[in-house]
């Protein structure tokens, strides 16, 4: 793959439409090549770095907050951060692999050290600002779904919250509960996939 | 009455799009990609044993495309005008065993079989259904039933308030539903994560030595039905959900512990060759003889 390919198929990576083998060869490439990875993390809005995280199992710092200053000071209107489309999911995407891989580091019976300790709480800020972006998305995207459709996927949105609402409060009973922490960052996991394969169900309306 | 024969009058005078006969052909690689987009109806691909693609079916008037050759190609359904609304179409697709495919659909059901290569299935609210024996299936639907039938290599699929059932699973899965079930008969899985939010999780067959399964769901029920004679590490946690544990004495773990509700069970059968990992908030946990 050239860098050309690679530009080209960035936003159908981002949006997983991308067939595997092509996505494949897409993240080889990322790997191999500093200058289209920097100009991925650029157009994410990415922080350097954060295109390695599916490679760690290290819990992130609260990276999500810092995107949303990087890009506010890139002169977006002020109160709703403009994330490009395909950053958006790409962004959701890192932080869904991100947690995948250190919730299964965690679902592992070997003796746990310090760095797979999960940080619910640093993973739930992350997962928040994205699942709001996202909803917002999600919002503009409405009038171009099908409603039957937007009946599934909020249907399924109010299952999600559900369950997110009842394992926040057990963590927050239970704070040194590791499989509570597992079952919030699932809950989370599930609604900002859902929310992203929504977005992408309406970019394709 | 009137509002009847008004109703009727107004069907009988919507004119429905005219319907023709499709049946095309191309010569293509036996490993070519090849993409079909096919929103409503059924989309029906059979693998076989030829370098060529042929398609037969019917169509809305003018509607359909077929195009490609050497190593890709592309084929489908779409409004002739470029208009938005889901044209239905029945389309039999006859493929290279060995392409890989892209399937796109909203409404209409995808049956696949035949192929030994890869397939990436998307849907709306259609069903899914695969069987085989491939190396890759990926398939998502945000409502409509998954039904994954042989032993594939590599298997990804995500579900929304639809099921997900496969047969005979060896390999590698990862499925998600959010309120879906997700049912398993006669796995052998060597690395498996399945998840969802309110489904029921039933699985039943083995889990390959060295092998991994992992669950997590919010509120479904797990029913995990192993060999008494499994050797494996479990790690079963439900907060507010019961944990019965119904393998015979014979394979009885060390330190198995007595079941209680919201009380993990770590324990070991055999030589704990594979491992075995449940988590559950507030469904129940059994883990049962065949």
């Amino acid at each position: 793959m050239t860098c050309r390919d690679f530009e080209a198929r960035a936003d159908a990576y981002a949006e997983g439409r991308l067939s595997p083998r092509e996505a494949a060869a897409f993240e080889a490439h990322l790997d191999r090549c500093a200058a289209c990875g920097a100009a991925l993390e650029r157009a994410a809005g990415t922080p350097p770095g954060l295109t390695a995280l599916a490679r760690s199992i290290e819990p992130a710092e609260d990276l999500w907050p810092a995107i949303r200053g990087r890009l506010a000071s890139l002169g977006q209107r002020p109160g709703r951060v403009a994330v490009p489309r395909w950053g958006l999911a790409a962004a959701a995407l890192l932080l869904i692999a991100f947690s995948s891989g250190v919730t299964a580091v965690l679902l592992r019976p070997a003796p746990r050290t310090a760095s797979a300790t999960l940080d619910v709480s640093a993973l739930e800020a992350q997962y928040a600002a994205v699942s709001e972006d996202l909803t917002g998305a999600l919002e503009q995207a409405r009038s171009r779904l099908d409603p039957a459709t937007m009946a599934t996927i909020e249907r399924n949105l109010r299952i999600i919250d559900t369950a997110l609402n009842e394992t926040r409060q057990a963590l927050a009973n239970d704070p040194g509960n590791p499989a509570l922490g597992q079952m919030v960052v699932a809950a989370w996991r599930q609604k900002v996939d859902l929310l992203r394969r929504a977005t992408a169900l309406g970019a394709e309306s | 009455m009137r509002a009847f024969v008004l109703l009727a009058a107004l069907l009988a005078s919507t004119p429905l799009p005219a319907q023709e006969k499709v049946n095309r052909r191309i010569a293509i690689a036996s490993d070519a990609s090849i993409r079909i987009w096919n929103l409503a109806g059924i989309t029906r691909i059979i693998g076989w044993d030829r370098d060529s693609i042929a398609v037969t079916g019917t169509v809305p008037s003018g509607a359909f495309y077929m195009g490609g050759s050497g190593t890709g190609a592309k084929l489908g359904v779409e409004r002739p005008d470029g208009s938005k609304g889901d044209l239905p179409a029945t389309l039999e697709i006859r493929v290279p065993r060995n392409a890989r495919l892209w399937v796109k659909s909203a409404s209409a059901s995808i049956e696949v079989s035949g192929l030994t290569g890869e397939v990436e299935c998307s849907s709306v609210d259609g069903a899914v259904r695969v069987e085989g024996s491939l190396r890759l299936v990926v398939a998502e639907s945000m409502e409509g039933n998954l039904s994954v039938y042989g032993p594939m290599s590599v298997v990804r699929l995500k579900g929304g308030g639809g099921t997900i059932t496969l047969r005979g699973a060896r390999g590698d899965l990862m499925a998600t539903t959010v309120g879906g079930a997700i049912l398993l008969t006669d796995a052998a899985l060597r690395r498996a994560h399945l998840e969802t939010v309110s489904g029921p999780v039933a699985y039943d067959g083995t889990v390959a030595a060295r092998g991994t399964l992992e669950v997590i769901t919010h509120s479904g029920d797990v029913t995990l039905r192993l060999p008494t004679e499994i050797s494996a590490e479990f790690d079963l946690s439900s907060f507010d959900g019961a944990i019965l544990y119904g393998l015979s004495g014979k394979g009885k773990g060390k330190g198995e512990p007595t079941p209680q509700v919201g009380k993990p069970m770590s324990f070991t059968t055999g030589g704990g060759d594979a491992r075995v990992t449940v988590r559950s908030f507030k469904g129940e946990i059994r883990v049962l003889k065949p």
